[in-house]
C-alpha cells in the first residue's frame, strides 16, 4: 500500500497535483488525464457526488463555443450505458467509461461487462456504492458488486481507502487497455467519493505479478533460430492460410498481417471477430470462415497444409470438432498475447507469445532477407487457382427470383452504397450473420458485434457509442425484429443526441436463428420463437421515440431507393424491412459438426452431398 | 491424477474469491483449499489441491496467472515437494478401546491427545493426506467419532528452490 504514496505530490509534475479535491473531483480529474472524452451512464443515488462533479468539470471547463468536455450521455437502461461504452471502444480502439450508481445501476452492466470480456474489450465500469459502513447491512440499492463482478470481468476494485482511489483509477484504465484488454469494475462506496483527498497527479497501485507477465510478453521478440523454425516448416506447404481474429484487431497489428500477407501472397480466412483485419474485397481475402463461414473460407480451411493463427482462439463456432478442425494441415503456427490460449484447443506446432505486429513485422523480414519469395518464385499459383475456383464456385448466393424481400438483397443495396466504409453494428440472430457474410469491410474498427456472448440488444447502443467515437463515419445499426426489442428504449438515445445513426430492423417475425436451428434440428417446433401475433408497430414506435425519417418496406420493387434515401438521410432513420420470414443463414457447419458436414442450403454449391435430414442430436450441443 | 498447486497471491479484498471462482467457474475441482499470509504480510500463500490431466492442469495453472492479484504460481507436484495436513478430531470414551487406543497413539508420534474432557478425548495428528487417512481409519476403529475437522493440505517443493513473486 505504501507503493501508492512514495511520491510526495509536489513532484509529479500534474498542474493539479497538491489540491484538495473531494473523491468524486478526484474521479472527474483521472477521467480527464487518461483522455476520457464521453463517458455513458445513468445516474442514482450513491453516485450522486460524481454526476455532481463531472457537472462543475463541465462547467468550469466548457470550451470557447460551450461544448462540454466529458459530455454524459444517458441510457434508457444502464445495460445500454455498458454498451455505449463498448460500442465506442470497439470502433476506437480506446477504453470506453460508463458510470452507474449501485445495485441495479451496476447489476444492469452485468451483461456488457461480461460481454466485454468474452470478446476482450476496454472497458472501465464505475459504480456507485453505499457508504463503506453500510457494506453487508442489506442497505437500499446495495448489491455485492465485487463478487458479482469478479466472476465477469477482468478484474474488479472495492474501494474502501480514500487514500488509494486515485491510484485505483488509473490502474483500472492501465488493466483494461494492457496485455488482452478487458472490462475493469470500480466500485466506489459514497462516503469515498466524498472524501476530502489531496490529488497527487500520478501513481497506480503495484501491481507486481501482473505488470511482469505483461512486461515479459511485450518484450519477447522473435530470435533468428526461431525465425527460421518457421520458415522451414512453411518452406515445405504448398497451401498456407492465415486464420485471423479479433486479437489482430485489439493489437493494432492490421498494418502487420496486411504486410505480412502481402509479402508472401496468402490468402486470409478471419474471424467473426477479425472481419476487418484483412480488406474483405481483396482476391486473397477468403472472408469469414466457421459455422456460418463462406463455404470457400470452410474449403480452404480444410484444404490447407499450413495453418497460421494470429490473435484466434479456435473457438467452438470455428473448430467445432478441434480434432477435425483444419485436418490437412501438417502445420499449425499460432501467435497470441494470451498464454492460456496456446495449445487450449488446438495443439499449434510452433508459437509465439507477444507483440503480433512486431512478430509479423520480424517474420516478414526474416522471410524476405533469406530469399523467401513465394510470390516471385509462384510457388502458390496452384494453391491461389484453386481458391479462385473456391470463390467462384462455392460463392456466397440466395434466392434471387423470390417474391419476398430476401436479407441479403437488403445488406448487398446498403453495401453497395457505402462500399465497406461504414461502421456496421448488429444485434444477434441471423441478420447478425447475414451482415457478416454481405458487407464489404475495408478496415478495422467497422464491424461491432457481440461475438462471444452473443448478446441480443447489443446493437442500437453499440452504434449510439461508435458514433461518439467517430463523428466521420456513417453508423449502420443491423438489427433483428427481437435483438432490437431487448433495448428499444435506446431509440430515444439517438434522436436525443442528434445521432445520425441508421437503424435498420429487418423482420421476420420471430427469433429467426433459434427457428432456424428449431427447424433443422427439433423437427420444427418452434416453441417461443414465433412473434407474428405480436402487435409492435415499428415505424411508429420509432417516429413516437423522435425518428423523422421512419418506414416500413415490404415491397422488393422499392427496396433500392428506399435504402438510397434511408442511408442518405441527414440524421437519425429508421427503416423497417419485412422480409422472408424463412430466409435462413447458410452455410451452416452444425454445432458438433465437421466442416466437411456442412449445409450450404439451396442456392449454394456444395461439394459433399448434402445430409438428407438432420436428427436432434444430443443434448449437450449447443 | 492428484496435483498440488501453490499460488502467491497479493493480500487484496477479494482476491480468494478471484480465485475460487475462476476454478467454480470453469469447472475445475477443489480439493481442499489452504490459504494464510506469508513472512511478508503483503502476500498470502494459498496451497490447491485439484486433479485432472496435464491439459486440464496447464489450463488451470494459465487461467489462474491470468488474475491480476496472483504473484506466482506452481504446480508442486511436478517435482518433489513435501506436503502436510492436520487433522483434530474429538472421540468419546464410552465404547473406547482404551488398550488399543494407547497403542495406536504410541505406533504415531505425530498424533498426541491436546484435550482431555469428562467424556471425550481430543487428537490432533499431522501429516500428508495418505498418514491422515490411514491414522484416522485406525482411530475410528478403536473409538467413536463425535466430531472431525481437517485441514487441507500445506505444501512446499523441496531443496533449495524457492517460490517467490517474480521482481
Amino acid at each position: 500500500m505504501n507503493a501508492v504514496l512514495e511520491d510526495p505530490p509536489e513532484t509529479t509534475g500534474h498542474p493539479l497535483a497538491g489540491s484538495a479535491m473531494s473523491g468524486a473531483d478526484v474521479v472527474v480529474q483521472v477521467l480527464a488525464d487518461e483522455g476520457v472524452e464521453v463517458v455513458f451512464g445513468y445516474s442514482g443515488g450513491a453516485i450522486l457526488p460524481v454526476y455532481d462533479a463531472v457537472f462543475r468539470y463541465n462547467r468550469e471547463h466548457a470550451t470557447a463555443d460551450g461544448a462540454e468536455p466529458l459530455p454524459l450521455i444517458v441510457p434508457a437502461n444502464e445495460q445500454g450505458a455498458g454498451f455505449m461504452a463498448q460500442g465506442y471502444a470497439r470502433a476506437s480502439g480506446r477504453v470506453g467509461v460508463a458510470l452507474v450508481t449501485s445495485g441495479p445501476g451496476a447489476t444492469n452492466t452485468v451483461t456488457p461487462v461480461r460481454d466485454a470480456m468474452a470478446d476482450s474489450i476496454p472497458i472501465v465500469v464505475l459504480c456507485g456504492q453505499v457508504p463503506t459502513g453500510a457494506i453487508g447491512t442489506d442497505a437500499f440499492q446495495e448489491a455485492p458488486i465485487s463478487n458479482i463482478m469478479a466472476a465477469c470481468a477482468k478484474h474488479v476494485f472495492l474501494v474502501t481507502d480514500a487514500e488509494r482511489l486515485e491510484a485505483t483509477l488509473r490502474t483500472a484504465f492501465e488493466i483494461a487497455r494492457t496485455g488482452r484488454p478487458g472490462p475493469v469494475v470500480v466500485d466506489i462506496p459514497k462516503d469515498i467519493q466524498n472524501a476530502e483527498l489531496r490529488f497527487r497527479g500520478s501513481g497506480t497501485l503495484p501491481l507486481p505479478g501482473y505488470r511482469a507477465r505483461l512486461r515479459a510478453i511485450d518484450t519477447a521478440t522473435l530470435d533468428a533460430a526461431r525465425c527460421a523454425a518457421f520458415f522451414d516448416a512453411l518452406g515445405r506447404a504448398r497451401r498456407p492460410l492465415i486464420y485471423a481474429g479479433g486479437g489482430v484487431i485489439a493489437a493494432d497489428a492490421t498494418g502487420a498481417l496486411r504486410d505480412f500477407a502481402r509479402a508472401f501472397a496468402m490468402p486470409v480466412t478471419t474471424t467473426l471477430m477479425g472481419l476487418g483485419a484483412v480488406d474483405t474485397t481483396e482476391a486473397l481475402s477468403l472472408q469469414m470462415l466457421g459455422m456460418h463461414g463462406t463455404a470457400f473460407a470452410n474449403y480452404a480451411v480444410e484444404d490447407c497444409d499450413f495453418l497460421i493463427a494470429v490473435g484466434a482462439r479456435f473457438d467452438d463456432r470455428v473448430a467445432g470438432v478441434p480434432q477435425a478442425f483444419a485436418g490437412g494441415a501438417r502445420y499449425i503456427a499460432h501467435f497470441d498475447v494470451d498464454p492460456a490460449e496456446i495449445d487450449k484447443v488446438k495443439r499449434a506446432d510452433w508459437h509465439h507469445l507477444g507483440n503480433l505486429a512486431r512478430a509479423l513485422d520480424t517474420l516478414r523480414i526474416y522471410g524476405l532477407q533469406h530469399g523467401f519469395r513465394p510470390r516471385e518464385q509462384d510457388l502458390y499459383a496452384p494453391w491461389h487457382a484453386h481458391l479462385a475456383a473456391l470463390k467462384r464456385t462455392h460463392a456466397m448466393n440466395y434466392d434471387r427470383a423470390s417474391a419476398l424481400i430476401q436479407p441479403y438483397a437488403v445488406i448487398e443495396a446498403i453495401n453497395a452504397i457505402t462500399r465497406g466504409r461504414a461502421i456496421i453494428s448488429t444485434g444477434v440472430g441471423q441478420h447478425q450473420m447475414w451482415a457478416a457474410q454481405y458487407f464489404d469491410f475495408r478496415e478495422p474498427r467497422l464491424w461491432l458485434t457481440s461475438g462471444s456472448m452473443g448478446t441480443m440488444g447489443f446493437g442500437l447502443p453499440a452504434a449510439i457509442g461508435a458514433q461518439f467515437a467517430r463523428r466521420d463515419l456513417p453508423v449502420i445499426d443491423i438489427d433483428g425484429d427481437a435483438s432490437i426489442r431487448m433495448n428499444l428504449g435506446e431509440l430515444e438515445t439517438v434522436t436525443t443526441y442528434g445521432l445520425p445513426i441508421k437503424v435498420v430492423v429487418l423482420n421476420n417475425a420471430g427469433d429467426g436463428m433459434v427457428r432456424q436451428w428449431q427447424k433443422l434440428f427439433f423437427k420444427g417446433r418452434y416453441s417461443a420463437t414465433d412473434k407474428s401475433l405480436h402487435k409492435k408497430d415499428f415505424v411508429r414506435a420509432a417516429q413516437a421515440d423522435g425518428f423523422e425519417w421512419a418506414r416500413r418496406l415490404a415491397d422488393p420493387a422499392e427496396l433500392p431507393a428506399v435504402i438510397a434515401e434511408f442511408v442518405a438521410f441527414d440524421g437519425p432513420a429508421f427503416l423497417e424491412v419485412v422480409i422472408d420470414p424463412d430466409a435462413g443463414v447458410y452455410p451452416m457447419v452444425g454445432p458438433g459438426m465437421t466442416y466437411a458436414q456442412m449445409i450450404t442450403g439451396d442456392f449454394i454449391v456444395s461439394r459433399q452431398a448434402q445430409p438428407a435430414a438432420l436428427e436432434a442430436g444430443p443434448s449437450e450441443m449447443f | 491424477m492428484r496435483r498440488i498447486i501453490a499460488i502467491l497471491l497479493q493480500n487484496e479484498a477479494g482476491a480468494l474469491v478471484r480465485v475460487a471462482g475462476l476454478f467454480s467457474a470453469r469447472g475445475y475441482n477443489i480439493d481442499s483449499l489452504t490459504v494464510a499470509a506469508t513472512h511478508d504480510p503483503a502476500i498470502s500463500r494459498l496451497t490447491l489441491v485439484t486433479s485432472g490431466d496435464d491439459a486440464v492442469i496447464d489450463q488451470i495453472v494459465k487461467q489462474s496467472r491470468k488474475l491480476i492479484d496472483v504473484l506466482e504460481i506452481a504446480d508442486l507436484s511436478r517435482s518433489d515437494h513435501l506436503e502436510s495436513e492436520l487433522l483434530i478430531v474429538k472421540i468419546g470414551l464410552t465404547g473406547l478401546a482404551a488398550a488399543e487406543f494407547d497403542a495406536c497413539m504410541q505406533r504415531h508420534p505425530a498424533a498426541r491427545v491436546v484435550d482431555q474432557g469428562a467424556g471425550s478425548r481430543v487428537v490432533q495428528f499431522s501429516g500428508t493426506g495418505r498418514d491422515v487417512n490411514a491414522f484416522f481409519a485406525e482411530l475410528s476403529n478403536l473409538a467413536p467419532v463425535l466430531e472431525l475437522a481437517r485441514s487441507g493440505t500445506a505444501a512446499v517443493g523441496c531443496g533449495d528452490a524457492v517460490l517467490t513473486p517474480r521482481a
